[in-house]
């Protein structure tokens, strides 16, 4: 089986109102020398000359056994496997799925129909979010969770019917529930064709270059200060922010390069899960402590503190300093700035419980290891998983492994040549209260 | 394969002919009691070539639009019926090539044809429907909706239709289309046989598995381990093997005495890639398999299931179908590449008999 080969499938989810089918026409209608064949549900309405449309009843077929992993999407094998025989085919497909469809089945019947799956390669699921709408069906339904969580893409449409701040919540939301996705905001649909078509199988550099932190743990804070400070009193103000409260460990002995502030971090995280100390305006902040500042008050609100020796302390804040524009003044009144700055990617404050776990380790795999880990852990939590991508280093292999999954399906192939690059792995699974901790724990026992 | 090539004793694929059409060979069959050949193609056309020199006869290009999807030529060999993306079923003079009717039966597909066996009768199925016709192309009746598009026709030798779709395998009587039996079971069934006799119902389905239910008890059961789902059925004339694909064996279960339950079955290894298709010669037991590796395996049964090679091609393309003439001694097979080859049949190896029937069951497996 040769990825090249296979003709690419893009999958459109969307709940109704999201503005798939005018996306779809967009695609269309752009020059870009494809032949694309487009599988529409029966309520589809596009009709483009040039593309080849087929309308097929959404026919989802479950299997005997019970399995959610072997639903597949009947129309499409029928469908599909015939349009494959006809020399003259297009070179790429999209399918477009009613609004209340998981999205599961649709993806699944690549994986699962053997000759699909020679013909066929999943490409990647792009959603359409609603974003005046999305808040309310999120709480409403399971499908516009897993269309969220399924996707590669998520286009964030209607942008124009939402405030700036609320959208900025609303994708840290869509981020916290999926983290591998692309999101890409828009008006009408208006997206670059090559941000949703030919995706490739996961094009995770790209992704990392884009957000450097993207295979990074989540933490409860969002940003650290590290300051020099000598002896004496200090005051630490704060402006209104988003939140009425913010939470916040002083970290004695703070290290200012990157590794000393990941060992911080990992402390803080425990330190993070004890209740916090509750601090109001005027009040004393105490080293090494989960303390909760109160900033309901209007305007600047100051807190202090005292050190007896010259310290180099690190602030772990729960927020953004530019959030609050925090200052550090000195018993002078001169600010303090801080000696080095870094944010941390937060933790989603939602209760979603659909998530993303990554896992990056240098290294290299040891394939037994990791086949009968993959296979226990797909088999235990393959319902609860979505979606899995990544790159993975197999010792003894020149060339680096990519795979994707759906479920419990999963393809992997050679990739790439390694050459002179750092071997490592690099995971992403998405899913629904997914176990980080021991999933990372379990990764790391496949290394050799 | 060489083993079995470059004149082996054991080969009975003798030299015939081969033609191409233009795209695709998607299906087929002999018509005019074996004297003509005639397929349909991915591109829409109809061809008619000579049984014995394989020269065209005559060729429509183009007449369903999307391309053919099922042939079935009648009993008697000289209508034929295509069906097509372009939702009709068209009728044939098979000498002439001429359409006699065309049908238009709905706005979807039109994804199988089949002729019942007294020839009274033609079903097509579209969508979640089928429609039945006379001999002249008259709708005689239209189904109500399946739950799920319909994936098989077959007709019993009592004359009533039986459909295939997500779920369950219904018989509908031939006179009003009223259903008579509906045999349930919870998966995606790909494709249908019925035995000879119209008494056991055989299903390949989605889930890698053949599911088959005894009309008269209501008995079923179930044959798991397939590495890949069996799209293609067939019983040989006496009822007493089901060759079954799904993978790239062939595996045959023997219905005699209290089998195939308990039984292990035949496994017919031979294809490097998954079988395609499979035909049992007319009368005999013997079947030919064709595989998507491109080869075409010629084999001879026993009725254990077992059975050994008796005679192998490779056609360079994945095997569309295969197609036995009425009298048993030319194998058609069509490929991937348009390429349709026919091969003589040698009669050094097994009795070839007189078919008992005029022809051989029309499942509608096209």
């Amino acid at each position: 089986m040769n990825t090249q080969q296979r003709v690419p499938v893009t999958i459109l989810t969307g709940f109704l109102g999201s503005g798939k089918t005018t996306l779809l026409n967009r695609i269309l209608t752009e020059e870009h020398g494809k032949r694309i064949a487009v599988i529409e549900n029966e309520y589809g309405e596009v009709g483009i000359d040039q593309a080849l449309v087929i309308n097929a009843d959404e026919e989802v077929f479950e299997m005997s056994n019970g399995c959610i992993c072997c639903t597949v999407r009947g129309d499409l094998i029928r469908v599909l496997n015939n349009l494959s025989k006809r020399r003259d085919k297009f070179d790429y497909v999209l399918v477009e799925t009613t609004g209340l469809a998981d999205p599961g089945p649709v993806a699944q019947t690549f994986f699962m129909d053997e000759e699909l799956r020679a013909e066929y390669a999943l490409d990647g699921i792009v959603s359409l979010v609603d974003a005046a709408h999305i808040e309310q069906q999120l709480g409403r339904s399971d499908e516009s969770t897993e269309q969220i969580a399924f996707a590669d893409v998520l286009v964030l449409n209607k942008t124009d019917l939402v405030n700036g701040e609320a959208l900025d919540g609303l994708e840290a939301r869509l981020r916290g529930m999926n983290r591998m996705a692309r999101v890409v905001r828009s008006e009408r649909a208006n997206v670059p064709v090559e941000t949703v078509l030919d995706l490739g199988a996961f094009n995770l550099d790209e992704v990392l270059e884009r957000r450097p932190t993207f295979l990074e743990p989540e933490y409860p804070f969002e940003w650290t200060g590290v300051y020099s400070l000598d002896a004496g009193r200090y005051e630490f103000s704060l402006i209104d922010g988003p939140d009425p409260t913010m939470s916040l460990i002083v970290v004695p002995d703070q290290g200012a390069d990157d590794a000393a502030l990941r060992v911080s971090a990992e402390w803080c995280v425990r330190q993070y899960a004890e209740p916090a100390e509750i601090i109001h305006p005027g009040g004393e902040i105490p080293v090494g402590r989960h303390v909760n500042l109160q900033l309901a008050s209007p305007g600047r609100k100051s807190f202090f503190l005292d050190f007896e020796a010259h310290v180099q302390v690190g602030l772990y804040t729960q927020h953004l300093s530019e959030e609050f524009d925090f200052q550090l003044r000195n018993a002078d009144g001169v600010v303090v700035p801080a000696e080095v700055e870094r944010t941390w990617v937060a933790q989603h404050e939602h209760d979603d419980t659909v998530g993303s776990v990554a896992i990056e380790r240098d290294g290299d795999a040891d394939p037994e290891k990791l086949n009968a880990w993959i296979g226990q852990l797909l088999r235990e939590r393959g319902v609860d998983i979505f979606r899995m991508k990544g790159f993975i280093s197999i010792a003894g292999q020149s060339r680096r492994f990519v795979f994707q999954g759906v479920h419990m399906l999963v393809d992997s192939q050679p990739e790439r040549e390694w050459g002179d690059a750092p071997r490592r792995n690099q995971l992403v699974f998405i899913g629904r209260n997914l176990d980080g901790q021991s999933m990372r724990e379990g990764f790391e026992a496949c290394l050799t | 394969m060489s083993d079995l090539n470059g004149g082996s004793p054991m080969e009975v694929l003798g030299e015939g002919w081969s033609a191409m059409v233009g795209d695709y060979a998607m299906a087929g069959g002999w018509s005019r009691g074996g004297e003509a050949l005639v397929v349909g193609d991915a591109e829409g056309g109809v061809y008619a070539f000579d049984g014995e020199s394989g020269e065209t006869a005559w060729e429509r290009r183009g007449v369903h639009d999307g391309g053919v999807l099922s042939v079935a030529v009648h009993p008697k060999g000289s209508v034929i019926a295509t069906a097509g993306q372009d939702g009709r079923v068209l009728l044939w003079n098979a000498d002439e090539g001429q359409v006699t009717r065309a049908i238009d039966v709905g706005s979807s597909w039109v994804e199988k044809v089949a002729w019942s066996q007294d020839g009274q009768r033609l079903a097509a199925s579209c969508s979640r429907q089928v429609c039945v016709y006379d001999v002249d192309g008259a709708e005689v009746w239209r189904s109500d909706d399946h739950p799920s598009t319909v994936s098989a026709l077959a007709w019993s030798r009592r004359g009533e239709l039986a459909t295939a779709c997500y779920g369950r395998v219904s018989f509908l009587g031939a006179a009003t289309g009223k259903a008579r039996q509906t045999l349930e079971w919870q998966g995606s069934l790909v494709s249908m046989v019925l035995s000879p006799d119209g008494d056991i119902v055989a299903c390949g389905s989605q889930d890698n598995s053949v599911h088959f239910w005894r009309r008269s008890t209501g008995q079923d059961s179930e044959m798991w381990g397939y590495p890949a789902k069996p799209s293609a059925l067939a019983f040989d004339d006496s009822g007493t093997v089901l060759a079954t694909g799904g993978g790239a064996s062939v595996t045959v279960w023997s219905f005699r005495k209290k089998g195939p339950e308990g039984t292990r079955p035949g496994v017919l290894a031979f294809h490097e890639q998954p079988i395609s298709t499979l035909a049992f010669a007319p009368g005999a037991m013997r079947l030919a398999s064709g595989g998507r590796d491109g080869a075409v395996v010629v084999w001879m049964l026993k009725v254990t299931g077992r059975g050994r090679p008796v005679g192998a091609e490779d056609l360079g393309a994945p095997v569309a179908q295969l197609y036995w003439r009425p009298d048993g001694r030319a194998l058609a097979a069509l490929d991937a590449r348009g390429g349709v080859t026919v091969w003589k049949i040698g009669q050094e190896s097994g009795r070839i008999r007189r078919p008992r029937q005029e022809q051989g069951l029309s499942t509608g497996g096209n």
